[in-house]
């Protein structure tokens, strides 16, 4: 069944009952204290377990000729009741080997009386308990569905115990909490149910008494207790309650309450004339009352105390994840029909949607016309240019609830207009299939002839800042969308700029690479970016680093009217530039991978250039990279040769798109497709670097690769970080 | 000091007490009340001396420790909120259903075969009041006899202490 069906169902019945619930529960945990404040009472008898009544009644008896009862409490406390030598009524709590009196019993506590019939019936007779029984019934419910939730969350019941990554939020303990103590309280809710159904009378467990044959009762042979038979048989831990025969009347009998039956003894003769065991509904009634109250175990009485203390921090920390889910609601500004940027969200949560309407605000200040809604709710937007996601994943790399339709839907919907769109996806690294789903979101739409990509898709891990400000400068930078005032992630530190000298600046027709010095310790690695601002203003250009030799290496494209490449392509050597690093650690050389492929199109080989010259452990890479034409590779070939040599590169594969055999990097990858799949299995990592354009290629072909060589989806090599791209 | 002032006078009237209980010649019974299976709370009962003309003389014992039930026993509540009398020392634990309960009540030989009753008054919280669960007359006969009950009350039987 659905999460939406079991998620709005726990919250349904915790809202409608949770008034009641916390009642139930603020008195549960007082009344938990109960039996162990009776257990620490100073009136137990020792080892009542090796005593048998044949011996216990008989030295009773004699101390106390008008015993009428004997009740054993809690397994350890004997109290006799009847009337003493001198006649007087007596009731005391004794030690069965010698008759001595230990203590008296004290008055019912009043205050738990008070407490107790406020738990029981709000002190509104036959209505309170009415409304206590449902109650628990909706307990029983809300522990059902969420010990389902939790599992689903989970992925399946044999890892209900597995490690929950901490987010700190009141999410993560509501889940860590209710797994801890969820069996806890549904074994409180179901007994309570069935304790409600018995004093409602709807479950009447009818206890029957022994019903003894006056007519069979023999008066002889005459037997001293202490040699009753069956009396030898039974400890006294084992009973309840013995009744004394109420006269010596040979119609009179002992009556024994075991914890399975009763039992009536002839007072003379010592046989058993009557045996009744109960009904299957009064054991039920009697384990139903054990478990709810506690009573006889100070241990279980505290666990239930502390069930009960824990049904409070769930009522108080629902409701603070059903707020924040409320709150992340947006309203919108603008129709869907008009607007030009659509924001869609696949969230479980109000992390990812709280991130979104603040893209949303800020979209709408800038005054463009922007429309948020759920991924499920896609639609044809006739006046859309831009799509901006974002999403979680749940559970196994599964879409979030109110996304699950979204794949289908795209190949359902095609819309009118061409759309530049990008991809966030949220998500922790502490599971396994990290934004899955949003990589499914990014590989799906990149195949649609409607859709290009506007930037890469970036995932953001655990709310990192550093991601979520990577997306943002990237996205930037591409729409000319100025995140300058934004609200979404905390104020960061001003950006600080770093003065950085040209070493040299070599043209190649229309590429040219440039090495940068900065001073002091350089804290750049290949993959990472170097933001400039050419027009000392606002507007950031991003580029891929190369560490070669120690200094940064650039390969840049000379565009026409460029104003970041144009700017570079203005420096010479000596020139100073202000600039600064941005960490980009997810397209760092996995220097724990088997072996690496890296594909890259024109100048996306740089940082490759940078992690090949770094490959001292001479970790096994393969380099497929496509140029226009020989010219255009003529800077990195001696290079590579020379990396080749070293065997610091395994394979170095060239394609050239206007020369020769014109192929794309594509067609080479696509030659050694069983290559590539095995690598995959072998848990090797691919990097690409280069065009989005050639990235749509590449992950097509990528795509068939894994569905006809391996059992899984791309994606499920995208979200245990096997798959790293960085395009533009 | 004011402390152990009372408690002197608490021991000698106790000390006084007792021979002039003896001297009224009060008899020491014990009464075994039978419950019914019933379902539900525990029952309140209280056991009184009805003298000739039907009215309340005497609270003789009462099963349940509760005060905040005792309205619900309407007829006796009515008698004892007129004639208040110290019954902390003739109170019990209340009977739930199949349970027997045995108390000693004091009994006036005076009393006995002169017209007097006892009267059984019974309640279970919210369930039927039942004046007379069983009344019976305070008789030699009676004392020894078994008497069942119409309520929550099986039977009740006595025997001299």
């Amino acid at each position: 069944m659905t999460n939406h069906f079991w998620r709005y169902s726990h919250l349904a019945l915790a809202v409608s009952s949770f008034l009641f619930l916390l009642l139930a529960s603020i008195t549960g945990a007082i009344l938990s204290a109960e039996p162990v404040l009776d257990r620490i009472k100073p009136y137990a008898a020792k080892n009542i377990d090796a005593l048998n009544l044949a011996q216990a009644i008989p030295v009773l008896r004699q101390n106390y000729p008008g015993i009428t009862k004997i009740s054993v409490e809690s397994n350890q406390f004997v109290l006799i009741e009847g009337t003493d030598k001198a006649g007087d009524a007596i009731k005391a709590y004794v030690e069965p080997t010698s008759g001595r009196i230990i203590g008296k019993p004290t008055k019912k506590n009043e205050f738990f009386q008070w407490v107790t019939s406020l738990h029981r019936s709000l002190f509104l007779h036959e209505i309170g308990r009415i409304f206590i029984g449902l109650t628990a019934f909706l307990l029983m419910l809300i522990a059902i569905s969420g010990i389902t939730l939790t599992i689903k969350r989970q992925r399946g019941i044999r890892r209900f115990l597995a490690k929950i990554p901490n987010d700190g939020s009141a999410q993560y303990y509501h889940t860590i909490v209710g797994r801890l103590s969820l069996v806890f309280i549904l074994l409180i809710a179901v007994s309570g149910t069935y304790l409600s159904l018995n004093t409602l009378r709807i479950i009447k467990p009818v206890k029957t008494n022994v019903n003894v044959d006056f007519d069979k009762i023999k008066s002889g042979p005459q037997k001293n207790i202490k040699d009753f038979e069956v009396f030898k048989n039974i400890s006294l831990s084992e009973v309840q309650t013995i009744e004394f025969p109420f006269s010596e009347d040979v119609e009179d009998y002992y009556t024994l309450t075991l914890k399975d039956r009763e039992v009536a003894v002839n007072q003379v003769t010592g046989v058993v004339i009557a045996e009744s065991k109960y009904p299957f509904s009064v054991l039920v009634s009697n384990l139903s009352m054990t478990i709810h109250t506690g009573r006889g175990s100070a241990l279980w009485a505290v666990i239930l105390g502390i069930a009960s203390l824990s049904i409070l921090f769930f009522i108080y920390s629902g409701f603070v994840i059903t707020l924040k889910r409320i709150s992340s609601r947006t309203k919108n500004k603008y129709k869907k029909e008009e607007s030009t940027y659509i924001l869609l969200v696949g969230s479980e949560n109000g992390t990812t949607n709280r991130y979104a309407s603040a893209v949303l605000k800020l979209l709408i200040k800038q005054g463009k016309k922007a429309y948020i809604t759920s991924m499920n709710d896609y639609a044809v937007y006739p006046r859309a240019e831009h799509f901006l996601i974002f999403t979680s994943t749940y559970g196994i790399g599964e879409p979030p609830a109110n996304a699950n339709k979204f794949l289908s839907l795209v190949d359902e919907i095609q819309q009118i207009n061409p759309i530049r769109y990008s991809v966030l996806g949220f998500g922790s690294k502490s599971y396994p299939d990290f934004c899955k789903f949003a990589f499914d979101v990014h590989n799906n739409l990149s195949a649609k002839s409607w859709a290009t990509p506007l930037i890469d898709v970036h995932t953001v891990d655990d709310r990192s800042p550093a991601d979520l400000t990577l997306w943002q400068e990237s996205w930037s930078q591409q729409s000319g969308i100025s995140f300058e005032d934004f609200a979404g992630t905390s104020k960061e530190k001003p950006k600080r700029l770093r003065t950085f000298s040209v070493e040299s600046n070599t043209n190649f027709g229309d590429t040219f690479l440039i090495e940068l010095q900065g001073r002091g310790k350089l804290k750049a690695k290949s993959g990472d970016l170097l933001a400039i601002y050419p027009a000392n203003d606002h507007r950031e250009r991003l580029y891929s680093i190369g560490v070669l030799n120690r200094k940064i290496q650039l390969s840049v494209k000379l565009h026409e009217n460029g104003l970041g490449s144009g700017f570079l392509h203005s420096l010479n050597a000596a020139d100073e530039l202000k600039a600064r690093v941005v960490k980009n650690n997810h397209f760092h050389f996995p220097v724990k991978a088997s072996s690496v492929i890296m594909i890259s199109n024109g100048t996306g080989i740089a940082p490759f250039l940078g992690m090949i010259d770094e490959n001292n452990e001479k970790i096994s890479c393969h380099l497929y990279c496509g140029f226009k034409n020989t010219q255009a590779f003529e800077p990195f070939k001696a290079f590579l040769n020379n990396k080749l040599a070293e065997t610091k590169l395994a394979k170095l594969n060239v394609a050239y798109s206007r020369e020769g055999d014109k192929q794309y990097v594509s067609d080479l990858v696509n030659i050694d497709s069983d290559l590539i799949a095995k690598k995959l299995i072998e848990s090797s990592v691919i990097m690409i670097c280069g065009s989005l354009s050639m990235q749509k290629d590449i992950l097509q072909v990528l795509e068939r690769i894994c569905q006809e060589h391996t059992n899984h989806p791309l994606s499920f090599y995208q979200s245990r970080n096997q798959i790293l791209t960085d395009c533009y | 000091m004011t402390n152990f002032l009372k408690i002197s006078l608490l021991v000698l009237s106790i000390a006084f007490l007792k021979p002039n209980q003896a001297n009224a010649q009060a008899a020491k019974y014990k009464c075994m009340i039978q419950m019914t299976n019933y379902m539900g709370e525990g029952a309140y009962i209280v056991i009184s001396l009805i003298d000739a003309k039907g009215q309340y003389e005497k609270t003789l014992y009462v099963l349940g420790s509760d005060k905040k039930w005792y309205n619900s026993l309407k007829e006796w509540h009515k008698f004892n909120a007129k004639k208040p009398s110290n019954i902390s020392a003739i109170t019990g634990a209340s009977l739930t259903g199949g349970d027997r309960g045995i108390s000693i009540i004091d009994i006036e030989k005076s009393k006995i075969n002169s017209g007097y009753k006892l009267r059984f008054e019974s309640a279970v919280e919210d369930q039927k009041y039942n004046v007379k669960d069983l009344e019976i007359p305070l008789t030699t006969e009676a004392l020894s006899a078994k008497t069942d009950g119409t309520g929550y009350i099986r039977y009740v039987r006595f025997s001299p202490n």
